[in-house]
């Protein structure tokens, strides 16, 4: 590979590693399986980057995902079970919320919890279509085909999800 | 209109992906239907809750520099693919040299077994992540000089991003009851760690091979050093490196002298 092709694809698709990485956490709900299926993903993308033609930065950021995407599936057929039942770490994420009002954060981590809670419930083709729709922005034209299913299906997958994610966060104060 | 189908259609609305006759109709069944206009406001709190709750995980540092050092190393070698033919047989043949002795002899007793364990266990926890390096960087200019004041020796540190095993970094290391320098050298998805500290004089010996736990494991004592390397790579390949530190060493060495 030319070096000028090499700094082509660092500009194209290290930009989107947070994104990338994002994907793999929710698709995977672990860390380590997520670094593992990033780096691995982004090897793939260098052997195939001679057929990447895109310009636009959404473009590459897709590309990528897609990737990544089809990474964490054939991963999670590879390691059925362990990957699955690996514990996701309820409160690391919840810090971010400020201190100066305790019931306030209180109440914002048990929403957020109670958020991830029912994202992590969520089967993967549905918990995937959130998180490029509500996380990445992507049109449904890009989310058809990072996941590689119909814009329909694509819609009522967002749907379906949505109307669960209502149902859990609905249903969640009585379950705590 | 159905309500599955319209819930479909009020979500697509939402994400402004419905055409515009589509949209019409349904802003004025919205406008007439109080139970649809509130299962509209339900769907924008969970929209916006959605973005704001749920986290993003930026990319952690050391899963960049793996993705850069793999990439690099990547791409060398398939730039390595094209040297010419001869030349490619001249490097093979001069690798061949480098003599292999089978495990057993390199680590009779039991503190040859506890030195493989703790050099395993060093690197099977510097593959858990954030664990990899102290200081990370493919420059030897900052990586060697890191060292100083945390080791009673500079260890040798090089960088064979050209020979397609770029440095990761470095790090500090409790091996054999003291502390050691532990560099971390990258081929594609692998990551090699390379240990060494001074050798005692007059223990030298040549390369040494084994597998624990499907990791391949080397040893060799130079004059001046302790080597150990710890990796899943290949054993061709990681040949291949030792070879490549080997001449570093004996360079380094022609130059004192």
């Amino acid at each position: 590979m030319e070096s000028s092709e090499l700094e082509r694809f660092e500009a194209v698709v290290l930009p989107h590693l947070d994104a990338a990485y994002t994907l793999a956490r929710y698709l995977t709900r672990n860390d380590h399986d997520a670094q593992d299926i990033v780096q691995d993903a982004s090897l793939r993308a260098l052997r195939y980057f001679g057929s990447f033609r895109g310009t636009a930065v959404g473009e590459g950021r897709a590309w990528l995902l897609t990737i990544v995407r089809n990474t964490a599936y054939t991963w999670r057929q590879r390691h059925r079970g362990d990957t699955l039942t690996t514990e996701f770490d309820e409160e690391r994420h919840s810090d971010t919320v400020a201190d100066e009002h305790p019931e306030a954060v209180a109440e914002a981590q048990s929403e957020r919890a109670a958020l991830r809670r029912a994202i992590d419930e969520l089967p993967p083709e549905f918990r995937e279509v959130i998180v490029l729709r509500e996380l990445e922005g992507l049109s449904y034209k890009e989310i058809s085909d990072v996941a590689g299913v119909p814009v329909g299906t694509v819609m009522s997958r967002l749907s379906r999800a949505r109307r669960r994610l209502e149902e859990a966060l609905c249903a969640d104060p009585e379950d705590r | 209109m159905t309500h599955p189908a319209f819930e479909a259609q009020l979500d697509a609305y939402l994400d402004d992906e419905l055409a515009a006759p589509d949209r019409a109709e349904l802003e004025a069944h919205l406008r007439a239907c109080p139970a649809c206009s509130r299962l509209e406001r339900r769907r924008r709190a969970l929209s916006v809750a959605l973005r704001e709750q749920l986290a993003r995980f930026p990319a952690p540092q050391t899963l960049r520099a793996r993705v850069r050092a793999g990439a690099r190393a990547e791409a060398s070698r398939t730039a390595l693919r094209r040297v010419p033919y001869w030349e490619a047989l001249a490097v093979a043949a001069s690798l061949a040299v480098v003599a292999f002795g089978s495990w057993r002899l390199a680590l009779r007793g039991a503190a040859g077994e506890a030195i493989t364990n703790q050099v395993l266990a060093s690197h099977v926890r510097s593959l858990m992540p954030g664990h990899l390096t102290d200081v990370l960087s493919s420059d030897q200019h900052t990586v060697k000089p890191w060292f100083n004041g945390k080791l009673d020796f500079s260890p040798p540190v090089y960088d064979f991003a050209g020979g397609g095993f770029p440095l990761v970094g470095g790090r500090l290391e409790y091996v054999d009851g003291r502390a050691v320098a532990a560099l971390a050298y990258s081929r594609r998805q692998h990551v090699i760690n390379v240990f060494l500290w001074p050798a005692e004089p007059g223990r030298t010996q040549g390369p040494r091979a084994g597998t624990r736990q499907g990791y391949h494991l080397l040893h060799w004592v130079t004059p001046v050093y302790t080597y150990w390397v710890a990796s899943d790579l290949g054993l061709a390949e990681l040949r291949d490196f030792v070879a490549l530190l080997q001449r570093g060493d004996s360079a380094a060495a022609a130059t004192v002298r």
